[in-house]
């Protein structure tokens, strides 16, 4: 009897236990749940996490996140509008915002990324073919900022750089977010934003393009060489314009320095000596006699000179007036 | 809390109560080691950069901070630690793959696969080597944990797609140069406000650009033009050497000539003065007695000459024909025909 007693007790427990555990489920923080019904969804999907009921054996719990998903595709290789063939690998951010549909559509996550894959990649292409390099590279609204770093950038490519651009990264991106949504949300999904992550030239452009480069920088180069010598040119023009003009400007002042002395010297001799010319004449001929390089020359006097009157005669002559 | 009644226990529990006392001792042995467990379960110690969720029955019940705390035991309420005063960082184009210690230097990993983060075009089409690093503290570890998956990876999307939008947007001598500042402040503040709009629970504590290069291939091209820019101003820093060298040089000796001058007008007039002086002077005396001044001033230059002169003749006046006896020719003056006096 005992025993009867407890092996129902034990029955009891085990069904309770059965029953309990098929009534109560837990969610997860971060997750969502949809109640299936023998395989038919009922009701709206579960989506505060805790303790929850259901009917036991008949319900069926699928638990989906609520959380922010990655999509990340395969770099691809594209041909933009002027036939550049790039890398492009772009990511994304969803969410599954109608539990229901998602299990109704796609199933699973795996599902979810596939079709993702198909609609991302495929608006990515159609926008990237549509677009000039440019255009993924810049934003429309920029514009070549002024200053000395177009130093070192060559005059055609600034003319390149200064070209408006019809639409920018921004207005890319945009656009292919907004293509993307309107196809996914029959999935359930709320796709939330889609980013160009990388760019970059396929091996083959990235070769010619280091080789541009290349050419570009050994040009500038050789710009700021003649620049130098240029500007070293202008600097020795100038001095040597400065030392000519020092110089003359000198010769000038001496010049008329000397001139103004001789002057000076002419006006006063001509004072004192106009007082006698003609015995300036003789004290002046006679200095320069003696003055005068008389050394190793032969001189011939005759005996009716003065100096030498008194050595054919002594006695005396009337006077004579010296020459 | 159900999964621990395990079916297959208890019914191992209901076999042995037929077994009577020795069967009832060990059910209540392997109850106590049950209870032993759960009650381990209810406490727990956080580190003070921690932060820990408590989650009850899966929802977020509450948060606690550092020290010795306690909790339902396991199966009712669990825990998720975060490192929420941890500064956390994220390496862009290079690793580092053994951090210094003490006076070692860091190494970093540098391959193929980083290249492909850190090459990015720049808005003048060139392609730049850029390598940065994001640093980040979880704000709210609510949203860190459970409104974002896998945030790291989102970060680390984010922070590619920013930088390449910003360094897009600027010239590859900019970037290279002046700009770095400007482009990490830029991105810091674009991928914050992207993070806050995913409600990722992140605070970006820095972004720092670390090598910005050239890609490999066009390094020695740059280098070139640096040299160049080098040479540029060395030839005219020499020029200028050489017209500062000149110029004063040139002053100075225009300086020397123009005072020479003065010297010599100055010598000049006074020479002349004095000349003229002497002259008036010795006019004052001749005015006096003419004839005989004269004389004497005739005598006395002629015998100042006549002992300079290398060879004399006399001759007398009524001589006419002077040169044919004159061995001139010669140079050899026969001493006969002179006498010095």
């Amino acid at each position: 009897m005992n025993n009867i007693v407890k092996v129902g007790l034990g029955v009891f427990v085990l069904v309770a236990f059965l029953v309990l555990s098929g009534t109560l489920y837990t969610l997860e923080e971060g997750q969502q749940a949809v109640i299936l019904q023998f395989g038919r969804p009922v009701g709206q999907p579960v989506t505060d996490a805790g303790l929850h009921f259901k009917l036991p054996f008949i319900q069926d719990v699928r638990r989906f996140e609520k959380r922010l998903l990655i999509w990340d595709g395969d770099p691809n290789q594209i041909p933009t509008k002027g036939r550049e063939f790039i890398w492009v690998d772009t990511t994304a951010r969803w969410r599954i915002a109608d539990a229901k549909k998602f299990l109704e559509s796609v199933a699973t996550e795996d599902g979810a990324q596939s079709r993702l894959n198909d609609i991302i990649d495929s608006v990515v292409r159609d926008q990237v073919s549509a677009s000039e390099l440019v255009e993924l590279v810049r934003s429309a609204s920029w514009e070549v900022p002024p200053g000395e770093v177009l130093e070192e950038v060559p005059a055609e490519m600034q003319e390149e750089l200064k070209k408006k651009i019809a639409r920018g990264r921004e207005e890319i991106t945009r656009t292919i977010l907004a293509e993307a949504r309107k196809i996914i949300p029959q999935y359930g999904i709320e796709l939330v934003d889609v980013r160009i992550k990388r760019l970059n030239y396929v091996d083959s452009v990235q070769e010619k393009v280091y080789a541009r480069m290349v050419s570009e920088r050994k040009r500038i180069a050789a710009q700021f060489r003649s620049e130098g010598e240029g500007r070293s040119a202008e600097i020795l023009g100038t001095m040597e314009k400065a030392l000519r003009q020092i110089r003359s400007n000198a010769y000038r002042q001496v010049q008329e320095i000397q001139g103004k002395g001789d002057a000076e010297a002419t006006r006063v001799y001509g004072e004192a000596y106009g007082g006698d010319p003609e015995f300036y004449a003789f004290s002046r001929t006679l200095e320069a006699y003696k003055e005068g390089q008389n050394k190793n020359s032969v001189m011939i006097l005759t005996t009716d000179s003065d100096y030498y009157r008194y050595l054919k005669k002594a006695g005396a002559d009337p006077v004579r007036p010296t020459p | 809390m159900e999964q621990r009644y395990d079916p297959e226990k208890i019914l191992e529990e209901m076999r042995s109560h037929f077994q009577g006392f020795r069967g009832w001792r060990i059910a209540a042995g392997i109850l106590g080691a049950f209870l032993l467990v759960l009650l381990w379960s209810t406490w727990f110690t956080v580190q003070p950069e921690e932060t820990v969720i408590i989650q009850r029955f899966g929802a977020v019940h509450r948060t606690v901070g550092p020290g010795l705390h306690f909790k339902l035991p396991d199966g009712i309420e669990r825990v998720r630690t975060v490192p929420t005063a941890r500064v956390l960082k994220e390496e862009f184009g290079f690793q580092t793959t053994a951090v210094a210690i003490a006076g070692q230097r860091t190494q970093y990993a540098d391959s193929k696969a980083y290249k492909d983060v850190s090459l990015m075009l720049t808005g003048d089409l060139n392609v730049i080597d850029v390598q940065w690093i994001v640093q980040y503290r979880i704000e709210d570890p609510i949203r860190y944990l459970f409104w974002v998956r896998d945030t790291r990876q989102t970060i680390r999307d984010i922070s590619e797609s920013v930088m390449r939008r910003v360094v897009g947007n600027r010239l590859g001598s900019d970037v290279l140069t002046v700009g770095r500042v400007a482009v990490s402040t830029e991105v810091k503040e674009e991928m914050q406000k992207i993070l806050t709009e995913y409600e990722a629970g992140v605070r970006l504590v820095t972004v720092e650009l670390q090598d910005v290069t050239p890609p490999d291939p066009v390094k020695p091209a740059f280098n070139e033009v640096n040299e160049a820019r080098q040479d540029r101003e060395r030839t005219i820093n020499q020029a200028q050497e050489q017209a500062n060298r000149e110029i004063p040089k040139a002053r100075g000796e225009a300086t020397r000539t123009i005072s020479e001058a003065e010297g010599y007008t100055l010598e000049r007039v006074n020479r002349a003065t004095g000349e003229a002086t002497r002259f008036r002077a010795i006019l004052d005396e001749y005015q006096r007695a003419p004839e005989v001044t004269r004389r004497r001033l005739y005598l006395e230059a002629i015998g100042a000459i006549l002992p300079e002169a290398k060879a004399l003749y006399i001759v007398d006046s009524e001589q006419k024909a002077l040169v044919p006896w004159l061995p001139v020719e010669s140079g050899q003056l026969p001493q006969a025909g002179g006498s010095k006096p």
